[in-house]
């Protein structure tokens, strides 16, 4: 009977680990890294570099390939078969791999480490891009012994935001600098926005107050029943436009008066809006579905109408709904006008893409193409590599004027309107955008459907930089940050709980509720942590 | 092999070595699979380590540094790690009570069908929402229970006005979560129970005809005790899939209303681990609820053998 119960005890062992397995992640194979501080193992040039020629120009390597993780699954792989990656093959003498996944991928590759030569990931406050230190290669050592010419086309302030410890490690697109927002080619994207029908209908109502909201809302209830009066971005992607955008209409501070970090979604402002929109919703002018509506049933509705206005959080992005729904209905086209504004006088604070940028780019430190690597960097940032990207090939695609501004030739006309395949996978135009920055878009007016012209026009005035808040949360792993999101799965429920709520006592307590809560997770230790991130950041942007 | 129990170990041992070399053919078949198993199975244990360490997506497992208990003592004061634990319980007991009965119902029924073509056109309807996958399913369910959806409409027909989105109802998704899981599987759960009744001797139920016994009686009395090492298989393995909730479901299904209600553990170490990058901690809640399972397993097992004249499955 002994080994009887023994086996049993073995085999019972022997499911209890078994199970426990199938939860836990894959081991390491490769060896422990080894700083990456010490660079004096890069190879020497292959070529005679220089200042002011870049570096591709002189180097007549063989053919190289390259491997480039892309962390976002959407991204097209396609390389060489193009117009625009044919041309890239060609100048830099170089192919590219394109690996794309996401994070579960990215993390395999660190576990194994195993590294693609080039890596893109999409968040700048993750651990990947916060240790980049020990996986990528400083891009200035890079540039000093293979291509200088790179600091002719990178930006220095996204270079300087980029430093971890006195040297940059990836680079992103997208990024603005305090520069950019001031150059006006940098176009806001929020708007609140209403169908010119309606407009027309409703008479004269006051959408920039709550209380003219409420009952503007009211008004056109009462002439289009069958439209939703009030919309907004779904929730798939975060706290749709009912957050930050709102919050940056109505002009909420980022910071407090002595650069502290300020709760701006406890704003007396804000909450005073979302009681607004509470009463909007009780009055069935906004309706439950708006909350459960996936991305796609949110792009369907906005392109065929279905809601009166709108709160449009990146009208760029949803452009080709806007404008199919414009050109299907001229006469009824959304379009911007003031609404949703603050009750204390501030002037709207729309923001744009910061100067974190979106997709962030790093060369490997495990790469044996380093020379290659930064010259892809160099080439992509730079006048031809851009105008590239962006427009084609001058002169078959698009020509110039003396004032730099961009024009569509006749041939690229006739095969963006008529064949959007071959515009989107032959030529590929503004497709490749891993080093994209919407200083060039803006030399193009087509860049934009027409459809959000008037609403880019109506907000340009309002574009400020929030910098400084950039990044800011704990890092991950730690208590506060751990606590930090708690609070945050917490305010998504309350936020959406808030405008659902019955009556404006349910509100109050509701909200009370969130304020204890935040009280019990320790808000007071994550603020310490965001207040001296924001003083890092000041002093990076040289604010301080 | 039992009776050298009352022996000395070395004799034990030698007789076992005698018997390994008896039928070392046999022996040496099992070997690939016991081979597979340390590779697969007991080598990632090492991974579990995880839950006591620091780890980072870019450390390497062996330089993550050590930090003992610590992951576990922040899991006792997570709220949302107890609210998930909650639900996952709540939502797999609904889901085990009738998931558990209702295919057992559902293959006696069909197999007393008597009318062939009928019995394959309800089988095939029954199977069919298995094949599709929580995405579509998922979205379908969205859209009916949505303010103007299906049901609203039905419910509107039937006289009872109504707007609500249900699914933004947290006290209902429960129930909606349980009961698209049993519209999905119950019918493909049929398939074993299907199977084993087609074993059953014909016989059996002629003779109890000629007994005059009714036909519920022979459902009672043979149908049922002969499925009956099957449906405590099936029992154990439900149960000790307590824990195990449906993470494609609860992603598709999940908002932010519906979340007090909705999150399970599954769900939660996804969105811990590998959203929020916090490895060991999700590692650590990983390796609580698989002890948590296979404590179950051994309890059902034994209840069951008690049941089941201590003939265990296991």
């Amino acid at each position: 009977m002994k080994q009887h119960k023994s086996l049993k005890i073995f085999t019972t062992a022997l499911v209890a680990l078994s199970s426990a397995v199938i939860l836990t992640a894959c081991g390491n194979g490769g060896s422990s890294d080894k700083s990456s501080s010490d660079n004096s193992n890069l190879p020497k040039a292959s070529y005679k570099i220089s200042k002011s020629t870049p570096a591709w120009k002189s180097d007549k390597s063989k053919m190289t390939t390259l491997t480039w993780y892309v962390n976002a699954d959407w991204w097209n792989k396609d390389f060489g078969k193009d117009e625009i990656t044919k041309q890239i093959k060609k100048d830099l003498n170089v192919n590219i791999k394109f690996v794309t996944g996401d994070d579960t991928k990215l993390n395999t590759y660190f576990a194994s480490g195993n590294m693609p030569d080039l890596v893109t990931i999409g968040d700048p406050n993750s651990k990947v891009a916060r240790t980049a230190k020990d996986w990528a290669y400083p891009l200035q050592d890079l540039a000093n012994k293979y291509d200088p010419y790179f600091y002719k086309v990178a930006s220095k302030d996204t270079l300087n935001w980029y430093k971890i410890d006195g040297k940059s490690y990836g680079y992103p697109n997208y990024s603005n600098t305090a520069a950019d927002y001031k150059s006006g080619k940098i176009l806001p994207r929020d708007a609140f926005i209403i169908r010119k029908d309606v407009l027309d209908a409703i008479g004269d109502q006051d959408f920039t107050t709550p209380e003219g909201f409420v009952k503007g809302m009211a008004a056109i209830k009462e002439k289009f029943p069958k439209l939703t009066p009030f919309g907004f971005n779904d929730f798939s992607g975060g706290n749709s436009s009912l957050e930050n955008v709102v919050q940056d209409m109505l002009g909420v501070p980022i910071t407090t008066k002595d650069n502290k970090y300020y709760d701006r979604d406890l704003d007396s402002d804000y909450i005073k809006w979302l009681d607004a929109f509470r009463q909007v919703h009780a009055a069935g002018n906004i309706t439950d579905d708006s909350f459960t509506d996936d991305a796609d049933t949110f792009n369907e509705k906005v392109s065929s109408g279905k809601y009166a206005t709108m709160m449009m959080g990146s009208d760029v992005n949803h452009g080709t709904n806007l404008q199919d729904f414009a050109s299907k209905n001229p006469k009824s086209a959304y379009i911007a006008i003031n609404g949703i504004q603050s009750t204390k006088g501030r002037k709207p604070t729309l923001s744009q893409a910061g100067i974190s940028g979106w997709l962030i780019n790093y060369v490997s430190n495990k790469t044996k193409h380093p020379a290659k690597a930064i010259q892809v960097f160099e080439y992509l940032l730079s006048d031809k590599g851009q105008m590239l990207t962006n427009f084609g090939q001058k002169g078959q695609m698009y020509t110039q004027d003396a004032d730099g501004m961009v024009k569509w030739t006749k041939f690229a006309k006739n095969i963006q309107d008529n064949d959007t395949t071959a515009w989107q996978k032959k030529y590929r135009i503004g497709e490749f955008i891993l080093f994209g920055h919407d200083r060039y878009k803006a030399l193009n007016k087509d860049s934009y459907v027409k459809a959000v012209w008037q609403m880019q026009e109506w907000g340009a005035k309002y574009l400020k930089p929030q910098f400084q808040i950039e990044n800011i949360s704990p890092n991950a792993g730690t208590q506060e940050a751990r606590a930090l999101g708690a609070i945050q799965t917490n305010w998504r429920t309350t936020m959406v709980s808030l405008i659902r709520a019955k009556d404006k006592a349910t509100f109050e307590a509701t909200l009370k509720k969130y304020k204890q809560f935040q009280k019990d997770n320790s808000i007071s230790a994550i603020n310490k942590v965001r207040d001296s991130n924001i003083k890092a950041n000041m002093k990076k942007l040289g604010m301080d | 092999m039992e009776k050298a129990n009352k022996r000395s170990t070395g004799v034990r041992i030698k007789d076992w070595c005698r018997a390994w070399a008896r039928q070392w053919q046999l022996q040496t078949m099992v070997l690939p699979g016991i081979i597979a198993m340390i590779i697969f199975n007991f080598i990632p244990i090492y991974g579990l380590s995880l839950a006591f360490r620091s780890y980072t997506v870019t450390s390497t497992m062996a330089s993550a540094p050590w930090v003992g208990l610590e992951n576990f003592k922040i899991i006792i004061n997570d709220k949302y790690f107890w609210e998930s634990v909650q639900n996952t319980i709540g939502i797999s007991a609904i889901k085990l009570t009738i998931e558990f009965f209702l295919p057992i119902i559902i293959a006696i029924m069909i197999f007393e069908l008597k009318w062939t073509p009928f019995k394959k056109v309800v089988q095939t309807i029954t199977y069919l929402p298995h094949f599709l996958s929580w995405i579509i399913l998922g979205g379908m369910l969205i859209t009916w229970l949505s303010s103007n959806g299906m049901l609203n409409q039905l419910l509107n027909l039937i006289g009872i006005a109504t707007k609500d989105n249900h699914i933004l109802n947290a006290n209902s998704y429960w129930g909606i979560a349980s009961l698209s899981d049993v519209w999905k599987e119950a019918g493909w759960g049929t398939i074993l129970y299907l199977a084993t009744m087609s074993k059953i001797d014909p016989t059996y139920y002629e003779a109890a005809e000629m007994d005059g016994a009714s036909k519920l009686r022979q459902i009672w009395s043979i149908t049922i005790p002969e499925m009956s090492s099957i449906i405590s298989l099936n029992l154990i393995l439900s149960v000790s899939g307590l824990f195990n909730s449906n993470l494609d479901q609860t992603l598709v299904l999940m908002n932010s209303q519906n979340q007090p209600k909705a999150e399970v553990i599954n769900s939660y170490v996804y969105r811990v681990g590998l959203t929020q990058g916090d490895f060991s901690y999700a590692t650590a809640v990983g390796l609580g609820v698989s002890i948590i399972s296979v404590v179950l397993l051994i309890i059902t097992n034994t209840v069951t053998k008690k049941l089941n004249d201590n003939k265990s499955v296991l």
